[in-house]
């Protein structure tokens, strides 16, 4: 039965029902639950947007709020996981990485290949990521490329709430360190969610908007923006004209390298939008791997969409800027059909 | 001494300015062994022991002593003090006396206290501050000759170093080697027990309990059923450890001329049951067989042919069936300041009286 | 009760029976000759990468493992070896991962400083100093879930003592009251510097007592002392007492890796390491001189050991190398 859901409330569903089927899914995290040792109301937060409410009371001693100490915590979240446990560790801001990514990149990521694949590290680390809250620079970035560069980890972001139930569902039974990515601006996007438990398998793009013309490739926050350059440039949209394939990633590691080459193959056109920084991005990394494989088929040259080479700024009209918007897509997609 | 000339001396007067340099020194690593986990034993941390070390070196600067020598270590003690003197300094504040480390390698082991008592008595301070528990204290005895000691507690169990604030324990010091107490009053004779096994020979301040473990490990003592005897040199019913057997059931003090006996037992074969704290927090039951006084310069031998022996509360010496074992006590062994009476005289005859800073009314209000 | 006393069994005169004694000297003789082959190996130009030997801090490792079961996990430091032998890790398979060969604990992916054996509770030896604290922080918090009365134990140098992982797990398994017990061994030097310049105070006792935990500091040289003080430590987070800290002071016997020239160690230190603080010769000493064991015995175990590590080497050497397919595989569990 699906009912509509926003994304908070689609991920606080799937970390309930697997908390409910697997006693080892445990979450930890700063503030999850909140109000830890004070006078006033346990669970006072549920995280500090609220995605965690209510879980701490529905079940009792797995949900642990931790120090402000992300080395320690994600640590023994790592830890708890190689002996045996589920941990859903939550982050907060992915950018908190800087102060505890070696026991991410250096001990989760790599307990499998380097203990000769005797070892497996089932955590999911949570976090939200992008621009658009003006929080600046230090709150703000989309990391996703500098843990997408690293082998041994899994790369999520769900740019929905159907997806986000269904990928964190998978993300926790999975076997591999996930680190998953939740958008800020996005937690209040709604879409119908079904009530029951569900599992998105990773590596499986979505294709949200079919079109012959050219590829839009994006994750996130970035697709409800590529849609909206593609309707601006259909052939009833505004601009007239161009059937845009909208490619929906879903998970950057793996990465679904099929669906996109298929599309080029058949458009002869990508453009690749990220809203991280442009060098050593996903956009990057995906338009080499297209220029590598369907270079015969290219019919103009691959365009990048991303965030300019700077820090996210606070003043709100430098962020609006900083991000891209679907004007910058579509002019995008207009100048790669130019050529 | 008439008592206008006491009354314009400073405190630390002329006399005072003579002291001789005395010596500190403070053990880095007392108070650190399994007691903190067995029972519940304070820690105390190394920035307070560098405070009671400043402590010490205002009070004894009061008192006249201008040079301190203090045994290295590479606990930490020294840095913190350092910075404490050089605050001072660059205040221009005369607070602290010149404070100077023994020149040798660190072991990091006991053997840096036995070599800085060496050292200090070579070089005729005029007492020693020692700031440790039992062990510490009985280590400097092993090694500083006639130098009197006053002890500072900052180790486990404490049975030896009077409990006192150390800024008083430094002016008893100050007091002492100025020589503004008589020597008779400041200085006091303390008993020890001379422990042999074969050639080896060690001592013990407070106590030696001869018990069946045969290896000396984490050294504290608290599985009371290895327990076998004990002897000790005073017996306190206020302080804690092996000694507090004694002290419960026939207080001994320091100047006694005997200590006590003690033989320990199964509680099915003892006479008396006693509840005793034997470690900080722990207080067990211990059978009692008999006890007695320990004569002055009587050879006791343990009645088990195995074990090991503890002194002052930690297993030290192991020995066997074919080792010759004795204990014995002796008078007049080494010196320690009496703090008590050093400060007492002081209130008595005013030697903390300042002159200058009183007017004349309230100077003619004295004893 | 009346009963069980007047039988008068006499109080144990060792904490370990004879079989446990030979056991631990086996363990401690085991990791020595292992260490000393490397070093001498090592030499030879035949093992890949470096190496960082436990020789001299034996006493340590073995006294602690020996309280340990399979259950328990430890997370090591770069510095490993010792803790996989008296974990329970098999020399041939350590062996042959640090001639990067394709049979080795590791399968030749980790080397020396990644040895680990999960089955063993030995959660890997960690190339990142001060990495394992949170790693064991986590064992012990699964030990927790799970109820099994396990610990986690994190091993840690004086050195990466000053890595705010440490630090902010002791907070953490405070925090928590975690079952994990966190081992200080302080040899003295973090690579070439000296504790003495690095730590400002050199008392673990005081960090622990920064955050509301235990300390005890022991001579690590000692096997004794450290069996009887982590036996007690152990024991207090199996029964729920809570996370503790125990600092065994030891030595280290050679350089912080094999081929350092040590020209910062003072004139004779190693020799008066080798001569005064060989935590081997001073076991062999006390349970001969108890008269508990023969030095014949000691010996028999000697020669056996060689000959395990000598099987070793040999193993390792005639081993296969990994394939070429081997560089892909076991980077995720399905991907």
């Amino acid at each position: 039965m699906a009912r509509t859901l926003t994304m908070r409330q689609a991920i606080n569903e799937a970390l309930d029902q697997e908390m409910a089927r697997d006693q080892n899914v445990i979450l930890m995290g700063e503030d999850i639950a909140g109000g830890q040792g004070g006078d006033g109301e346990l669970d006072a937060w549920g995280g500090p947007l609220g995605v965690t409410k209510g879980l701490y009371h529905k079940h009792p001693g797995r949900v642990l709020d931790t120090p402000l100490s992300e080395s320690a915590f994600i640590g023994a979240a790592i830890g708890a996981a190689a002996c045996g446990m589920r941990p859903v560790a939550e982050l907060m801001f992915l950018d908190f990485m800087g102060v505890c990514f070696d026991q991410i990149f250096n001990q989760a990521a790599k307990f499998k290949y380097m203990f000769g694949g005797k070892a497996q590290t089932p955590i999911v680390i949570r976090a939200m990521v992008g621009a658009g809250f003006r929080a600046a620079a230090q709150h703000s970035q989309m990391l996703t490329p500098l843990f997408t560069h690293i082998p041994g980890l899994k790369v999520v972001c769900p740019s929905n709430a159907y997806d986000a139930k269904g990928l964190l569902i998978q993300s926790i039974r999975d076997n591999d360190p996930v680190i998953f990515c939740e958008h800020k601006n996005l937690y209040d996007s709604q879409a119908d969610v079904p009530a029951e438990s569900y599992a998105i398998p990773f590596g499986e793009a979505n294709v949200v908007r079919d079109g012959g013309d050219c590829t839009i490739v994006a994750y996130g926050l970035m697709v409800g923006r590529a849609m909206e350059a593609a309707k601006q440039l259909s052939p009833k949209g505004p601009k007239g004209g161009v059937e845009c394939e909208v490619i929906d990633l879903r998970t950057l590691s793996p990465i679904d390298w099929d669906t996109v080459i298929d599309s080029v193959e058949r458009t002869g056109r990508l453009v690749c939008v990220d809203e991280a920084n442009p060098r050593c991005s996903i956009a990057s990394d995906v338009s080499a791997m297209v220029a590598q494989e369907c270079f015969k088929a290219l019919k103009g040259p691959i365009r990048m969409v991303t965030a300019p080479h700077t820090p996210v700024p606070f003043s709100p009209v430098l962020e609006d800027l900083y991000i891209p918007s679907a004007a910058a897509i579509a002019a995008a997609v207009t100048k790669t059909m130019a050529q | 001494m008439a008592l206008a000339e006491t009354l314009t001396r400073p405190p630390g007067g002329r006399a005072a300015r003579k002291a001789g340099a005395i010596g500190i020194i403070a053990n880095p690593v007392s108070a650190r062994d399994i007691r903190r986990v067995i029972a519940n034993a304070t820690a105390l941390q190394i920035t307070d022991r560098a405070n009671i070390v400043l402590r010490v070196l205002s009070s004894v600067k009061a008192c006249g002593v201008s040079h301190v020598y203090m045994m290295p270590e590479n606990g930490g003690i020294r840095h913190h003090v350092r910075r404490g003197i050089d605050r001072a300094e660059n205040q221009g504040l005369d607070h602290f006396p010149k404070v100077e480390h023994l020149d040798y390698k660190i072991s990091g082991t006991v053997d840096d206290t036995l070599r800085a008592a060496r050292q200090m008595r070579e070089m005729g301070v005029a007492a020693i501050v020692v700031l440790g528990g039992d062990g510490t204290h009985r280590a400097v005895v092993s090694a500083c000759g006639d130098i009197p000691i006053a002890g500072i507690s900052t180790g486990t169990n404490n049975a030896f170093p009077e409990h006192r604030e150390p800024t008083i324990t430094g002016l008893g010091v100050g007091l002492a080697v100025s020589g503004r107490v008589p020597p008779e009053i400041a200085f006091q004779p303390n008993k020890k027990l001379v422990v042999r096994v074969g050639d080896h020979q060690e001592i013990a301040l407070v106590d030696v309990a001869v018990v069946t473990e045969r290896f000396i490990g984490a050294r504290a003592l608290w599985r009371t059923e290895t327990f076998r005897e004990l002897f000790v040199t005073f017996a306190d019913p206020e302080v804690i450890g092996m000694s507090a057997i004694a002290g419960l059931l026939q207080p001994v003090t320091r100047q006694d001329g005997h200590g006590l006996h003690v033989r320990l037992a199964s509680e099915d074969d003892a006479r008396l049951v006693l509840e005793t704290p034997i470690a900080p927090g722990y207080l067990r039951r211990i059978g009692i067989r008999d006890y007695r006084a320990m004569p002055i310069r009587r050879k006791f031998r343990p009645e088990i042919g195995d074990g090991s022996l503890a002194l002052d509360g930690e297993r030290e010496l192991a020995f066997n069936e074919t080792d010759d074992v004795t204990i014995e006590l002796v008078a007049n062994a080494f010196r320690t300041v009496n703090v008590t009476a050093c400060m007492h005289y002081a209130a008595q005859h005013g030697l903390m009286r300042n002159n200058q800073n009183l007017n004349q009314h309230s100077s003619g209000g004295s004893s | 009760m009346k009963t069980a006393t007047k039988k008068k069994s006499a109080p144990a005169a060792f904490p370990l029976d004879r079989a446990g004694l030979l056991k631990a000297y086996r363990t401690m003789r085991t990791i020595r000759e292992f260490e000393e082959r490397l070093h001498a190996e090592f030499a030879k130009g035949d093992i890949p990468g470096f190496v960082h030997l436990y020789a001299g801090e034996e006493a340590a490792g073995t006294g602690i493992m020996m309280h340990l079961q399979d259950k328990d996990r430890i997370a090591s430091t770069h510095r490993g070896h010792g803790h996989c032998i008296a974990k329970g890790v098999d020399p041939k398979a350590m062996m042959a991962e640090i001639y990067g060969k394709a049979s080795g604990s590791c399968r030749g992916k980790g080397g020396s400083m990644h040895i680990a054996d999960l089955s063993k509770g030995m959660m890997g030896a960690n190339g990142i100093l001060g990495a394992g604290a949170p790693l064991a922080c986590g064992a012990a918090l699964a030990a927790k879930f799970r109820g099994d009365g396990a610990v986690g134990i994190s091993f840690i140098g004086d050195g990466a003592s000053n890595q705010g992982t440490f630090l902010e797990s002791l907070n953490l398994a405070a925090v928590w009251n975690l079952p994990a017990i966190f081992v200080v061994e302080n040899n003295g030097y973090a690579e070439s510097t000296s504790r003495d310049y690095a730590v400002a105070v050199d008392s673990y006792v005081d960090r622990a007592a920064g955050f509301g935990l235990p300390g005890v500091t022991v001579d690590g040289l000692d096997f004794f002392t450290v069996y009887e003080a982590a036996g007690e430590i152990i024991k207090r987070a199996r029964e729920g007492g809570g996370p503790a800290l125990l600092e065994c002071k030891m030595v280290r016997m050679y350089g912080h890796f094999e081929g350092d020239q040590q020209a910062y160690r003072g004139k004779g230190e190693v020799e008066d390491i080798r001569a005064n603080k060989d935590c081997l010769k001073m076991f062999s000493e006390r349970v001969i001189e108890a008269g508990i064991i023969a030095r014949g015995e000691l010996e028999a175990i000697d020669r056996e050991c060689l000959a395990v590590i000598d099987e070793a080497l040999a193993y390792a050497k005639a081993a296969p190398l990994p394939k070429p397919a081997d560089l892909l595989n076991d980077v995720y569990v399905s991907y």
